[in-house]
């Protein structure tokens, strides 16, 4: 059976802390844009923390989301690429192949996530800080998409090396270097497919649940909603 | 025609005509014979140790083969040689555990930075105006030397001072014995957000002058007053990891985390309640819940009597402290603190947490003891799930003898305060040479404090430092330390374990520029000064003297080591040194000791009238107390709760916002007693209406291309009040107004999800 | 259609667009490098990015006439000194001229290609050779040798008959060679096996 690669988010570890974020960057040759074409709205992230605030002071709540390419099974990103640019692996993989993408940006606009970004221009590493670059990944050039991949590279590295051994791949294994980074171990990589893995297994959670799940794209990343709060009870006995 | 060709004739036309002119290929650089071999592609991992907070994260460098430009015997070329790729946690390490924060994985942008000092610098301008000329290292050392012998014909060896950032371990060591030995005081350190009250504070309740580490993963309560202990104070990473075994490790069990402060910080985002509090009252607020459990028989008063004697009316049951009348005081409703309090007393174990801006007021070292005697209260010290210290381990230089004296690491450190009246005149003896590293006073010290006057009246000072920042372009001579990555490195936590714990690592590359690692620069200059200063410093390198530090660990202590040679190959190949054991250190806690403490009202800067608002600068998430704000990955960083990149903000409440006449983005002015400064409004419900709030770290006169001249620096509004317990800076004690100036600009990370029915669904 | 090419000829002269720096006040820093400068994928002018298009590359000139063929009938195997890292890791790379020297210190010292190479070493530098088989950047492929290397694929399969020639002779690989060959073997054949 071939795998099928997801990550399952605990929100109630997720502490907004952005390690992921930056870990991301550096794994993934992901540039940085300067301020003025942050401005435009132009900057990348694969990966960003999102804030829910609800409530007014002091009734505050906020809630972290981390999103990211949720490697849709239903991926309303593939239909659309004209040149098929967009599309899905066998092991369930939302795969970006930056030498067919023409920057139609038809992806973009179809997903309900805004995990795909466009490379308005060519990305520029001032001297030495190229050296940081990981040979693992390419350098996107100007007019091709990107987005999470997974750090398919990854999981590429640890295939090799398994049939290398001639061993199947192990559980645990394959970490993004979101989930490497991650203080709280709120991002959990996995195989859906092995019923025993880490992440099948917290997916099975009665906490999880899918973000958008009703606009039926399927997704393989898992939220498991944080719990507690005895937060109104707290407000009406204060008054 | 298939795709491909079609691509191609159709876009050719035009361009072919442009052709010819172009696309000779520039001569190749020379190649020089690389010093080590490596296999192209394939990583290896090398232990280091993070630089970027005093948590002393050990990490893993992943080091592959690169081509690099250098330069040698003046001819620039290329070199292949193992270059940093990445930083991961070390897995073995028992602060960091295989994980790393956003700023530990942007730390190796300290080594690739373009505008990194490459080599020794001499000034040729003005001070201030950066204009220097690249010196090699024998005349810069020699520079360097003279001054000292003059200093040293003259027996005005006391002149000699030396002001670093936190340091601790051998190159702290190193450094206040080169002082002691050449004759001048001991070394002072300059951290804007120091927890100097924290320590005084523990070494009054507990005996320890120390960070507490905190059992987190183990408890099922968790109040923290003000501190973001998941984001920027104290062992961030370990305390995160902890947090996240305390929400969901264990089956069944889901802790509660209150976080008391009037500004929601990353950390009180995630908590189960936000209780607000007025400023600098969180100290009564931690003894009003006690007086709730005192009182109701939720807990006895002697569990925690030793510590709790220390405050006033502590053996009456804290009469002063009834709810009614820290209602009064903090803000909070006197019947949510009786329901917080029983909730304490029945979810044990339980445990407080302060840091931060609570210790930052005038009453700071009351709010910290009020603090600890709570965690008294809730019978927490040293308790599995309450708080605790981190055994010390011990690396010490061994002590030196020689026919004068014995040169020692007893000196502690002289206050900065002292250090600023001596180079101002104010006291004796005056400061001839200062020696500067990586504190940077001039950005991050109140202007009251006239750090730049002070600078100004120094005749020498050599920079260490391998930036160019607000501060070292005053210095004279330049001496760039390597990168962490291309240094031997040692540290010695002193929170987020319950092992004792010392980081120790090689070098993961070699150099890319022509620099030195500044302890082995203070061994060259002891060695050329020759005398007790080479006598008391006997090292050939900082490599040379860890592993004579290292001898001092306790072998034994460890599984796995048996000889002091089996503990130095330990400690290179794991990245440091630490205990198997789990030590209980409640043990060796003294009892509390002293004269009870009184209640401290806090006390601040500017009239209430005038200034209506309190001023809380704060930690930044990405540049911490400005000191990483030259990494292009942080200031790329969004924040996460304004998701602001490139700049800083001014937080305001909605309701006070809309009084000022003030929206979202909208440039406002702050002023204090002290000064102003401009910067765009962010409306945000998670701050109370009569506090405003700024991060620390933007704001730069210079500090490299990616900060120098962005955005403001709210350091520049604090009054220069201090905690008189320690003498640290009150950095939350200054009150100010504001005012809309206009339209500003603020850079907001502009990812969201288009549609968002409920955030997430089913 | 049309709309397809003009996408794809904006994308070709978007690779020449000035790079674009990073904003913010840059005051004086003295400089480590002698030429500050950046790294885009970028072509530094229209010339290079239309042959870049065209997949035309320069010759590879190489400063010393190095005899694979000499080597190979001396009985020295692709990757026993020279090219060893093919069976451990995802390069081959080029040897040092530290390896070189390990025989030549006393193997055809005589000869002037020989002695080229001892000048080298005796200036500190090592051989400036120009790569010859490599992928360009933008065909964005993270080839792998070792489990060629580990499936028992040839060295010239890919590369040629190395072994009769001087310095190695580019081969015009296309991703139909690689395709067919997978499929022959049943290896994976999908985009991201390679593209990535």
């Amino acid at each position: 059976m071939p795998h099928r690669w997801g990550m399952v988010v605990d929100l109630d570890r997720c502490t907004g802390c952005e390690a992921c974020v930056v870990a991301c960057r550096a794994e993934n040759n992901v540039p940085t844009v300067g301020e003025a074409e942050a401005a435009r709205g132009r900057a990348i992230h694969w990966i960003r923390v999102e804030r829910y605030v609800d409530g007014e002071f002091p009734d505050v709540r906020v809630k972290f989301l981390p999103v990211f390419c949720q490697h849709c099974d239903a991926a309303p990103c593939e239909p659309v690429c004209p040149t098929y640019a967009s599309y899905h692996t066998a092991d369930g993989l939302n795969a970006q192949v930056y030498n067919r993408c023409i920057g139609t940006r038809y992806c973009a606009n179809a997903c309900p996530y805004t995990v795909r970004f466009f490379n308005f221009f060519n990305p520029v590493w001032e001297k030495p800080l190229h050296l940081q670059l990981n040979p693992d990944v390419s350098v996107r050039e100007v007019g091709v998409m990107e987005k999470c991949t997974f750090c398919v590279q990854r999981i590429k590295a640890a295939e090799i090396a398994a049939k290398a051994e001639d061993r199947p791949l192990r559980d645990g294994e394959v970490v993004p270097a979101c989930a490497q980074a991650c203080p709280s171990r709120a991002l959990v990589f996995g195989d859906l497919n092995d019923p025993d893995s880490e992440a099948s297994r917290l997916a099975g959670s009665h906490r999880a649940t899918h973000l958008l799940g009703e606009l039926g794209t399927q997704p393989k990343v898992f939220y498991l909603q944080r719990e507690g709060g005895h937060d109104r009870q707290d407000r009406e006995g204060d008054q | 025609m298939d795709r491909r060709n079609f691509l191609k004739t159709s876009t050719v036309g035009g361009a072919a005509a442009a052709l010819s002119s172009c696309g000779h290929p520039e001569a190749p650089l020379v190649r020089f014979l690389p010093d080590e071999e490596l296999v192209p592609g394939v990583a290896t991992w090398k232990p280091s140790v993070c630089p970027g907070c005093r948590a002393g994260c050990g990490v893993l460098v992943r080091v592959m083969e690169g081509d690099a430009e250098v330069i040698r015997n003046g001819q620039h070329g290329v070199v292949r040689m193992g270059v940093a790729k990445k930083l991961e946690g070390n897995p073995e390490h028992p602060i960091s555990q295989g994980r790393l924060c956003p700023r530990g994985q942007a730390a190796i942008q300290l080594t690739y930075h373009p505008d990194r000092l490459g080599h020794p610098l001499e000034r040729v301008g003005a001070r201030g105006s950066g204009e220097y000329k690249p010196l090699d290292w024998d005349a810069a050392i020699s520079t360097l030397v003279e001054r000292l012998r003059a200093l040293d014909d003259r027996r005005a060896h006391a002149t000699l001072a030396a002001l670093t950032r936190p340091l601790r371990g051998v190159r702290r060591e190193l450094i206040a014995r080169f002082l002691q030995a050449f004759g001048a005081g001991p070394p002072s350190v300059f951290e804007l957000f120091s927890d100097d009250v924290l320590r005084r504070a523990n070494e009054r309740s507990f005996g320890r002058r120390q960070l507490p580490t905190f059992d987190l993963s183990r408890a099922r309560y968790v109040i923290s007053f003000g501190a973001d202990f998941l984001g920027t104070w104290n062992s961030p990473v370990a305390q995160s990891a902890a947090y996240g075994e305390m929400r969901q490790g264990r089956p069944g069990i889901r802790g509660t985390f209150v976080q008391v402060e009037p500004r929601m910080s990353q950390t009180g985002a995630n908590a189960d309640r936000w209780v607000p509090v007025r400023p600098g009252t969180e100290g009564v607020l931690a003894l009003g819940l006690a007086h709730v459990m005192l009182q109701r028989g939720l807990a006895s008063a002697s569990s925690g009597a030793a510590v709790g004697a220390l405050i006033d009316g502590w053996d009456a049951g804290l009469p002063a402290y009834a709810p009614e009348a820290v209602e009064r005081e903090t803000g909070v409703a006197a019947r949510r603190i009786a329901r917080l309090a029983s909730e304490l007393a029945a979810d044990r174990p339980a445990v407080a947490i302060i840091g931060g801006a609570p210790l930052a007021h005038t009453n700071g070292f009351f709010n910290a003891i009020a603090v600890n005697a709570l965690n008294a209260v809730l019978d927490s010290v040293g308790r599995p799930g309450g708080m605790r210290f981190m055994p010390e381990a011990r690396i010490t230089l061994p002590e030196v003898r020689s026919e004068t004296s014995t040169a020692s690491s007893a000196a502690r450190e002289q206050s900065f305060s002292l250090l600023r009246d001596r180079m101002r005149g104010v006291t004796g003896p005056g400061v001839e040479v200062l020696l500067l590293y990586d504190a940077n006073p001039v950005f991050a010290a109140p202007r009251a404090w006239r750090i730049r006057e002070a600078l100004a009246q120094v005749p020498f000072i050599v920079s260490f430092g391998s930036f160019l920042d607000d501060t070292s372009t005053f210095a004279d001579l330049i001496l760039p330390d390597h990168s962490f990555l291309e240094s031997w490195m040692d540290d010695a936590p002193e929170s987020g374990s319950d092992r004792a714990v010392v980081s120790v690592a090689a070098p993961a590359m070699r150099p890319l520029h022509d620099t030195r690692a500044t302890a082995d620069v203070l061994l060259e200059i002891a060695r050329q000064l020759g005398g007790r200063v080479s006598t008391a410093l006997p090292w050939h390198s900082y490599e040379d003297a860890l592993r004579a530090a290292v001898q001092s660990v306790d072998a034994g202590a460890s599984a796995d080591a048996k000889t002091s040679a089996d503990v130095w190959t330990l400690v290179q190949q794991q990245g440091g040194w630490w205990t198997e054991t789990l030590e209980s250190s409640s043990s060796e806690m003294k009892r509390a000791a002293g004269a009870s403490i009184r209640r401290a009202t806090p006390r601040f800067d500017g009239d209430e009238t005038e200034y209506p608002f309190h001023f809380l600068p704060y930690p930044s998430q990405a540049f911490l107390d400005g000191s990483l704000a030259h990494l292009p990955w942080m200031q790329e960083l969004p924040d996460v709760l304004s998701t602001a990149m490139w700049g800083t903000w001014v937080e305001i409440n909605p309701r006070t916002a809309e009084r000022l006449g003030v929206s979202q983005g909208d440039l406002v002015e702050v002023a204090s007693s002290q000064g102003r400064l401009e910067a765009p409004a962010l409306v945000s419900p998670g701050i109370a209406p009569d506090v405003v709030a700024m991060p620390v770290g933007q704001g730069h006169r210079t500090f490299t291309r990616y900060a120098s001249g962005r955005g403001a620096n709210p350091v520049a509004l604090l009054a220069p009040l201090v905690e008189p317990e320690s003498g640290t800076l009150a950095w939350a004690a200054t009150r100010v107004r504001v005012a809309r100036k206009g339209r500003g600009r603020l850079t907001l990370f502009a990812g969201g999800l288009r549609e968002r029915p409920g955030g997430v669904t089913r | 259609m049309l709309l397809l090419a003009v996408a794809a000829g904006w994308r070709m002269w978007g690779t020449v667009l000035p790079p674009t720096v990073s904003e913010g006040e840059t005051p004086r820093q003295p400089s480590a490098r002698p030429t500050p400068s950046v790294f885009t994928p970028a072509h530094r002018t229209l010339g290079d990015a239309v042959e870049a298009f065209f997949g035309i590359r320069p010759e590879a000139v190489q400063p010393i006439a190095f005899s694979h063929r000499v080597h190979v009938e001396n009985d020295l195997g692709c990757t026993d000194y020279c090219h060893p890292h093919a069976t451990e890791g995802p390069q081959a790379g080029l040897p040092s001229l530290r390896t070189c020297m390990l025989c030549h210190a006393t193997i055809a010292t005589e000869h002037p290609e020989i002695q080229k190479m001892t000048a080298y070493e005796e200036r500190g530098e090592d051989v400036t050779w120009q790569r010859v088989f490599g992928f360009v950047r933008s065909a964005h492929v993270r080839f792998n040798h070792a489990p060629h290397v580990r499936a028992d694929v040839a060295c010239a399969t890919c590369h040629g008959d190395v072994g009769s020639q001087t310095v190695a002779q580019r081969l015009d690989l296309t991703m139909g060679q690689c395709i067919d060959c997978h499929e022959a073997q049943q290896a994976a054949i999908e985009c991201v096996t390679c593209h990535f």
